[in-house]
């Protein structure tokens, strides 16, 4: 089991995987991208990378519903074992048991409410996770105080949190590749990517805290998984 | 009367417990003439509703049998199949949405979407049903219909559009405002009877204009009549707006939704115009069947009377005059004193007695057209039989049937009780595909089977009231499987010489684990164990599987193969073929690291969000593994997979753990492995077992 998270970890390319993309503890990471792009994608895998590594990952989305979420992780996870054929049939629940998906109305999320809920699950044992995904979180100026008291929270808790944030084409990019309403709080952020079409391919460019790369790192279209080269 | 095949409807009746479906069946029934008093459905004045024909429903206040009936609203012919709620009883919803050809999703106005409306939704998808909803109990406290179509559109993905808005709500709601003819309407008299059509009130006049305007819009992309007129900004009639919203909710691509309260009288009347108005016609429903001469080819059927009739027995039922079979006619016309062939026996059978059904009562008839529901009197068949013309060989689409996850040993207390106890598993198993019976050979014990503990509950109770069987029951026990987890090879020899012909056989080989059904492979080359033994080895191998060394329990995916072995010219039989396969298969068996298997449940658990804490923890107890948390404002949807096992009397202690303010529902969802504890618990308490059966 051991031989085979640590393929699976091999698998899971993401630039600077080793160092940025981990966040430091209380830290926060984003990913930019359009709608459809695969923003979800990129998210479930940098759970997968942190759940292949024995660490735990609690899934919030303000968007999909509880099964379409968890459907993305066995779709994404049934491509990553089959490119690793020393994988058992055991491994997917294995694995899916440390992930903990959460579901709130986006008008309905706030960060008290989260810690409320979390505490309730660290408290009585159930789960204490080490990564957070939020995803369909909406980014502008007005963000930023719901961004600082997760910020706090997620030190406090010595948590790590990732976020997706959704583009639209009529916001041109910014010098720095961010968008406008973002750059209002990337101050918050110490790691972001941004992904893109380029040439038919989606390319995951690094923005900012993440070190330079010698490789080009892609979404693969057919299985949606990282990739190099 | 004669009614045209157009005028006809089939609908069921789906929703979540206690969301009111069999209140509302019941005030259909009354507007529609068929009854001539209401009742409730807990039977405070001790009728009870009409649908919940048997005595135990009535007693719980749920529908476990679906009981079909009919009615006529306006000129068209409407035939109503009850469905129970409960998640147990699934396999009769599935069987209603077989034979109908729309559905009346019922939703509770306080409660929304809940889990079971979410799994009834999926096999509405399953089988292609078109629907319509019904938000109900619109004067309850709490009651929201439109956080109701938000909800269907967020979590069943329906694209649903409310063709009515509430006059008032909770303690005021008074009627509802058609969005199609933009009037008011009120139900008066002492039943709600009289509708009386109004102006809209002036304070609602531009709610109802908005919600008009987005009706328009969601029903204009079925029509460019439509779309035009919008466009153009010509008048826009009424006929325009229902042919739109009819082609959507054909193609279920448009979820018409109706509101009131069943209750209190209010909105039955407009949902049974929007039954005739959008449902589809037996006509409109695209039928199959499958050709048993041509390798099971699929074959369109026409719902024409004068055509080779071709029906599905759905449901049986014991009555007093004997087995009432439930019959849905797809094609042809079937008429007393017609023969027909069983495909599946292949027997033919004379039609005796037809009659109709209103719940347990009945009216005879002499023949039953093609699209019409009824029922046939003195025929021997199971649930799901095709009944078809001589001459043709067609089976209907087999339904989807689940193994049972939980037995149950039963024993009569007397004689009297045994020979009826024998006669109720019969029906029931007949009846009920999902509920199975048998004889344990080492214990003599009468087990049953099913999908749940209270579907074993009502089965046992049926048995007690219905057949007057007086028994005892031993504790449920979960339906473990075994399986082996590495490859292991094996070489037995078989040798017996007692006296008499002596037996020799010897097999060599490897078994390992498979994803797929166990299989037995034989690459004997060179003659190593004769051609004539090969079957008496696959027996050996077939025989092993039943019962696995470690708990009695079913062995699954193991893949045997033989490669080698040996035989002598006279000792050498079948028998010891057999034997030596099985000595093989432990010594293999043994080797090849095995494990049990549990089924484990899907477990959706609602609750107020002040209780989300408590559940999370009573199935954290229970070893099961919390998938996520469904956030609904006030209130929020636990789900979880648990081991089965855990889960027996799982409603009581959620009860108390959350002052009654939850729920849930269960469903099988997979085998998984135990953990090595609790296997070795396991094992130890069937040796036990086994010994004090010795």
């Amino acid at each position: 089991m051991i031989e085979t998270l640590s393929a699976l970890q091999k698998i899971l390319k993401i630039p600077g995987a080793g160092e940025a993309a981990s966040l430091p503890k209380g830290g926060l990471g984003a990913v930019l991208a359009h709608a459809g792009i695969g923003k979800t994608a990129l998210m479930v895998q940098l759970a997968l990378r942190e759940m292949s590594a024995g660490g735990k990952v609690l899934h919030i989305s303000l968007e999909d519903p509880l099964k379409k979420v968890d459907l993305w992780y066995r779709e994404l996870l049934n491509n990553l074992i089959k490119q690793n054929p020393a994988a058992t049939s055991g491994l997917s629940e294995e694995l899916l048991a440390n992930r903990f998906i959460m579901i709130f109305k986006v008008d309905g999320f706030t960060a008290p409410k989260l810690e409320e809920r979390l505490s309730e699950l660290i408290e009585q044992n159930i789960f204490s996770p080490d990564l957070l995904i939020i995803d369909g979180l909406h980014f502008d100026g007005a963000s930023r105080p719901i961004l600082l008291q997760l910020k706090d929270f997620a030190a406090r808790l010595g948590l790590r949190i990732w976020f997706t944030v959704h583009t639209h084409r009529y916001e041109e990019p910014l010098p720095d590749g961010m968008i406008e309403r973002f750059s209002l709080v990337k101050d918050l952020f110490s790691s972001v990517f941004r992904l893109s079409h380029e040439d038919e391919k989606v390319l995951l460019i690094p923005l900012q805290g993440i070190p330079e790369q010698n490789e080009k790192f892609y979404l693969d279209p057919s299985t949606l998984l990282v990739n190099n080269g | 009367m004669k009614i045209q095949s157009e005028k006809v409807r089939n609908i069921g009746i789906s929703a979540h417990i206690d969301s009111g479906k069999t209140t509302l069946t019941e005030r259909i029934l009354f507007y529609t003439r068929r009854i001539h008093a209401m009742h409730d459905v807990k039977g405070k004045d001790g009728v009870g509703a009409t649908m919940d024909s048997m005595e135990l429903e009535r007693e719980r206040g749920i529908t476990i049998a679906s009981a079909a009936t009919y009615c006529q609203w306006q000129d068209h012919q409407i035939n109503i199949i009850d469905t129970p709620g409960h998640v147990d009883f699934t396999i009769e919803v599935e069987r209603s949405l077989r034979v109908l050809d729309g559905a009346v999703l019922v939703l509770c106005a306080v409660g929304g979407v809940q889990s079971q409306s979410i799994t009834v939704d999926q096999q509405m998808k399953r089988y292609q049903v078109p629907c319509i909803a019904f938000i109900n109990k619109c004067d309850r406290s709490g009651a929201n219909p439109f956080r109701v179509i938000s909800q269907l559109t967020s979590k069943l993905s329906h694209n649903a559009v409310a063709l009515q808005i509430p006059i008032g709500l909770e303690g005021d709601f008074k009627g509802v405002i058609d969005l199609i003819s933009m009037k008011a309407i009120y139900f008066e008299g002492e039943n709600g009877e009289t509708l009386r059509i109004d102006q809209i009130p002036s304070s609602l006049v531009s709610e109802a204009e908005s919600k008009r305007e987005e009706l328009q819009n969601a029903a204009s992309l079925f029509s460019d009549e439509l779309t035009e007129a919008i466009l153009e900004g010509s008048p826009v009639t009424e006929e325009m707006i229902v042919e739109a919203v009819r082609i959507g909710t054909l193609t279920r691509k448009l979820t018409p939704v109706i509101m009131g309260s069943a209750y209190k009288n209010k909105g039955v009347q407009p949902l049974l115009d929007g039954v005739n108005r959008y449902l589809p016609s037996p006509s409109e429903v695209r039928n199959e069947a499958f050709d048993l001469d041509r390798d099971e080819e699929t074959v369109n059927l026409e719902n024409d009377p004068d055509k080779p009739v071709v029906a599905l027995a759905f449901k049986l039922e014991d009555g007093q005059y004997g087995q009432l079979t439930y019959i849905r006619v797809y094609q042809g016309t079937i008429a007393k004193g017609a023969t027909l062939n069983n495909s599946r026996t292949g027997k033919k059978v004379k039609i005796g007695r037809l009659v109709r059904m209103h719940a347990d009562q009945m009216e005879d008839i002499d023949a039953i057209p093609s699209g019409q529901i009824g029922a046939l009197f003195g025929i021997e068949c199971s649930s799901g039989d095709t009944f078809v013309s001589p001459g043709l060989n067609l089976a209907m689409t087999s339904m989807y049937v689940p193994a049972p996850v939980i037995s149950l040993a039963v024993a009569a207390q007397d004689n009297k009780s045994q020979v009826n106890m024998a006669k109720a598993l019969g029906r029931f198993t007949k009846e009920d595909p999902t509920f199975r019976t048998h004889v344990d050979p080492e214990t003599s014990e009468t087990i049953i089977e099913g999908m749940g503990e209270l579907h074993l509950e009502v089965y046992i109770e049926r048995m007690r009231r219905e057949y007057n069987v007086e028994l005892k029951t031993g504790n449920p026990r979960v339906a473990y499987r075994e399986t082996i987890t590495k490859q292991a090879e094996f070489n037995y020899t078989h040798k017996k010489q007692t006296g008499g012909a002596g037996q020799f056989a010897k097999v060599a080989g490897f078994m390992e684990p498979t994803a797929d059904e166990s299989s037995f492979v034989n690459e004997i080359r060179g003659g190593t164990i004769p051609t004539q033994f090969i079957p008496a080895c696959e027996k050996g191998f077939i025989k092993c599987l039943e019962k696995g060394p470690n708990l009695g329990f079913p062995i699954v995916g193991v893949k045997f193969t033989i490669n080698d072995g040996g035989f002598h010219a006279v000792d050498s039989s079948d028998i010891a073929f057999q034997a030596a396969t099985k000595g093989a298969f432990l010594e293999g068996y043994a080797k090849a690291r095995p494990v049990i298997l549990e089924p484990i449940m899907k477990v959706a658990v609602e609750t107020l969000s002040e209780y989300q804490g408590p559940v999370m923890g009573l199935l954290n107890q229970r070893r099961g593994m919390i998938l996520g948390v469904q956030d609904e404002g006030s209130h929020c949807v636990v789900e979880s997979q648990v081991p089965l096992a855990e889960m027996f009397g799982f409603s009581t202690i959620l009860r108390s753990a959350t002052q009654g303010k939850a729920q849930f529902t269960m469903e099988f969802a997979q085998y998984r492995q135990v953990p090595q504890v609790i296997a070795e618990k396991l094992i130890e308490e069937a040796a036990s077992r086994k010994k004090s059966a010795a």
